[in-house]
């Protein structure tokens, strides 16, 4: 079976670093897939990431972008665009590694054929923030693109009948007023 | 004249290490450890319900997410007085280990092995003498001609291709790279199965707390997971038989391979016995508990203070009086506002940025203190610490390194000599072999008490309307954690995360006194001070994790990491 994986890659904590998060679980809510296509919030997860691409037929990660373009700009790359980064000399081992673990995945010959980096230009990755406005008004967008890619691939969806309440459980500021912050570099 | 030198591998977003080194003569004569963003992410927790904290803290950092849930819940249960029922206590030990047991190996073999071992030197080698070589030195079954051929075509392909894609930026040639072409395709071999092994402890993890990176099954007063054991989607025979059979694999892995790569590298780079000591203070809190009140456990914790193994001190239980009373967070040299060194209950995080200075603040890490002074957290704490009490399982794999070593180089260790940057490898995987150990026997305990009809996971937690004060530890992969909340009116009022990384990468204090990384680097030879591999290897020893929890994917190719000579 030619599985997908749909990784949405971020910090829920850190503002507009959650966007990929974000992204997947609405996905979740609107969608029905077909059983060889995973659908996960994966965190931030450094190395670990080998794992989860490890034999896939094809990737789809969102994550927040650090651009020139405007809040909300959707950027997409491909397999080579990410490959064409060179590892860093890892002080601190524990930063997102995608072409680290692309590159590892390719050693491997088990490297997925088909990826796509759904980027979304972020704003504020302050703790504590929602998602910005211009970053939530591109949500839309970015689950089109994925759907485009998963249609592409030959991959089947369906609309949900009734729709999921999507569980967007840390957007929840029911007790804490988002933090305001000074100094921030 | 001095140079400096800073190695700041640092992305416009990711918060990062970033270390300074003045040079003199060859030689490190001065040291800065700083961190280049502000977290403060335990802000975003008062006013929440305690219950739900870990949920929270899980999502601090993306490679240790277990760690701080784990530490969240327990910081609650301390302040509630709650009781944790054993399978609870098993089961969530037996995550802690797999979790434990998986980041050790990605330590060694992906974050640090490549300091060590020269990928270009590995075409050079004979399969054959290699696979040869093996056979002296471990059971393994895996180190036949044929895998090593394998693993060197892989290197060979990356090699030939012109480009080193994953390779590209090691000191490849260093005149401090010393293994032969044979050694280094066995260390190479092995970095390629530690992958495999790896994800094995990582299904544990999976299959316990019902997802990995975030795991689902914690709960303030115990665990969630169902207990059945006919039902093969609830924890019953067949999960705990799945689970006993992915752990001896990665408990192989860890005693034949690991420990003894890292029993080799310490044999043929004996002088690293000598380099990289730094602060002879250690602190470590005792871990796994084995009954529901936290009395006793598998793992000593206690303190040393100047390297003084015979005048160690232990700690009864998890959340010990006198930690409980000794812990400060220092910010003389933070970019935080003041100069006070708070308890971490009374802590407060705010922030003044003022720009990189040596002199005053430089780095956005707390500089922690116990009893006003820096220690020295991580495995190699918690080895000399359960060395020095006469731990038996400490010993017993301690000394096992020790003869393992002397076998391959003809060297004798001693203790003593852990103090060093090879001393914090080697303990990382004498504490591999023995969590392996203690992941079977916690097994064991948890298949005996839920086959003795005790099904209980969780004791409900009552909240009173009193402020309390709880701190909640753990002792993680990398070192002594703890997470210290107080709480009032069922909500929370403080939270304070004072993490392994704090500990070793604390800038210096209100004395002056440098952290572990600064101390630990200072005199280091370096053979090309623009190739600062030496730093490397000390700063890697620790296994660094800084803030992990931020990032964001920069495509433009800004965030190489290079040593600038200034």
């Amino acid at each position: 079976m030619k599985r997908v994986l749909i990784a949405g890659i971020g910090n829920v904590l850190l503002g507009d670093d959650g966007v990929g998060p974000y992204v997947v679980r609405m996905l979740e809510s609107l969608y029905d897939f077909g059983d060889n296509v995973v659908v996960a919030d994966i965190g931030t997860p450094a190395l670990d990431l080998t794992h989860q691409i490890v034999g896939l037929h094809s990737l789809i990660l969102v994550d927040s972008v650090a651009s020139d373009d405007p809040a909300g700009t959707l950027v997409l790359f491909r397999k080579e665009d990410i490959l064409r980064e060179t590892p860093a000399q890892r002080l601190d081992p524990h930063s997102l590694a995608l072409s680290e673990c692309l590159m590892t995945a390719d050693m491997l010959g088990a490297s997925p054929q088909n990826v796509l980096l759904v980027g979304i230009a972020g704003k504020c990755y302050e703790p504590g923030h929602p998602l910005s406005a211009a970053v939530l008004g591109s949500v839309e967008l970015a689950i089109s693109a994925i759907l485009l890619e998963l249609r592409r691939l030959g991959y089947t969806f369906q609309k949900k009948l009734s729709l999921d309440e999507p569980s967007i459980w840390w957007n929840d500021h029911h007790n804490s007023s988002p933090i305001e912050t000074q100094g921030q570099q | 004249m001095a140079k400096r030198i800073t190695i700041d591998p640092i992305t416009r977003i990711e918060g990062h290490l970033r270390i300074d080194v003045e040079v003199d003569n060859n030689a490190v004569s001065n040291a800065w450890a700083s961190c280049t963003m502000w977290r403060g992410i335990e802000k975003i927790l008062r006013g929440r319900d305690p219950r739900d904290a870990w949920l929270f803290t899980q999502r601090f950092c993306g490679v240790c997410t277990t760690v701080h849930a784990m530490a969240s819940v327990r910081s609650v249960e301390d302040a509630l007085k709650l009781e944790i029922p054993l399978n609870a206590q098993y089961i969530r030990n037996l995550i802690l280990i797999a979790h434990a047991l998986h980041d050790h190996i990605v330590h060694f073999y992906q974050l640090s092995a490549l300091d060590w071992v020269d990928v270009l030197q590995i075409p050079k080698a004979d399969p054959a003498a290699a696979s040869k070589l093996a056979e002296t030195l471990s059971p393994w079954g895996r180190n036949s001609r044929n895998e090593l051929k394998a693993a060197q075509d892989r290197v060979n392909a990356v090699a030939s291709s012109g480009q080193l894609g994953i390779f590209a930026n090691g000191y490849w040639g260093h005149p401090a790279m010393r293994l032969s072409p044979e050694v280094n395709l066995l260390a190479f071999s092995h970095y390629i199965q530690a992958l495999e092994y790896q994800r094995k402890a990582l299904q544990v993890v999976g299959i316990l707390g019902s997802k990995t990176p975030h795991i689902q099954n914690l709960t303030v007063g115990g665990v969630a997971n169902a207990i059945d054991l006919d039902s093969p989607s609830a924890l019953g025979m067949s999960q705990l038989a799945m689970i006993g059979t992915l752990l001896e694999q990665v408990v192989q892995f860890v005693q034949q391979v690991y420990f003894v790569d890292v029993c080799a590298v310490a044999a043929m780079y004996p002088e690293w016995f000598k380099i990289g000591s730094g602060v002879r203070n250690y602190l470590a809190v005792p871990d796994l508990p084995l009954d529901s009140q936290g009395s006793a456990y598998d793992l000593p914790g206690g303190y040393i203070r100047n390297g003084d193994l015979a005048g160690v001190k232990g700690f009864k239980t998890a959340s010990d009086p006198i930690f409980r009373q000794s812990v400060t967070e220092d910010v003389m040299h933070a970019y935080y506002q003041g100069d006070k060194a708070l308890h971490p209950w009374a802590g407060e995080t705010e922030p003044a940025f003022t720009g990189w200075d040596g002199e005053q603040k430089y780095s956005w890490v707390k500089a922690p203190r116990f009893n006003g002074e820096p220690m020295q957290v991580g495995p190699l704490a918690q080895v000399l610490i359960g060395y020095a009490q006469g731990h038996p399982l400490t010993r017993k794999y301690t000394d096992l390194a020790i003869e393992k070593i002397a076998a391959i180089g003809g060297v004798r260790a001693t203790p003593a000599a852990l103090h060093s940057t090879l001393g914090r490898h080697a303990a990382r995987a004498i504490r591999a072999c023995m969590l392996a150990e203690l992941a079977q026997k916690h097994l064991q305990l948890l298949t005996e008490n839920i086959s003795k009809g005790d099904y209980t996971v969780h004791n409900q937690p009552v909240m009173p309307t009193h402020e309390v004060e709880g701190v909640g530890t753990h002792e993680a992969p990398r070192g002594t954690l703890s997470h210290w909340i107080v709480i009032k009116d069922e909500k929370i009022k403080n939270y304070q995360a004072v993490v392994p990384s704090t500990w070793n990468a604390s800038p210096r204090d209100r004395s002056g006194a440098h952290g572990p990384y600064e101390a630990s680097l200072l005199h280091t030879p370096l053979a090309r001070p623009e190739e600062p591999l030496e730093v490397l290897r000390t700063v890697h020893s620790f296994d660094p994790c800084m803030a992990c929890a931020c990032h964001a994917f920069d495509p433009s190719g800004r965030k190489i990491g290079v040593a600038k000579i200034l």
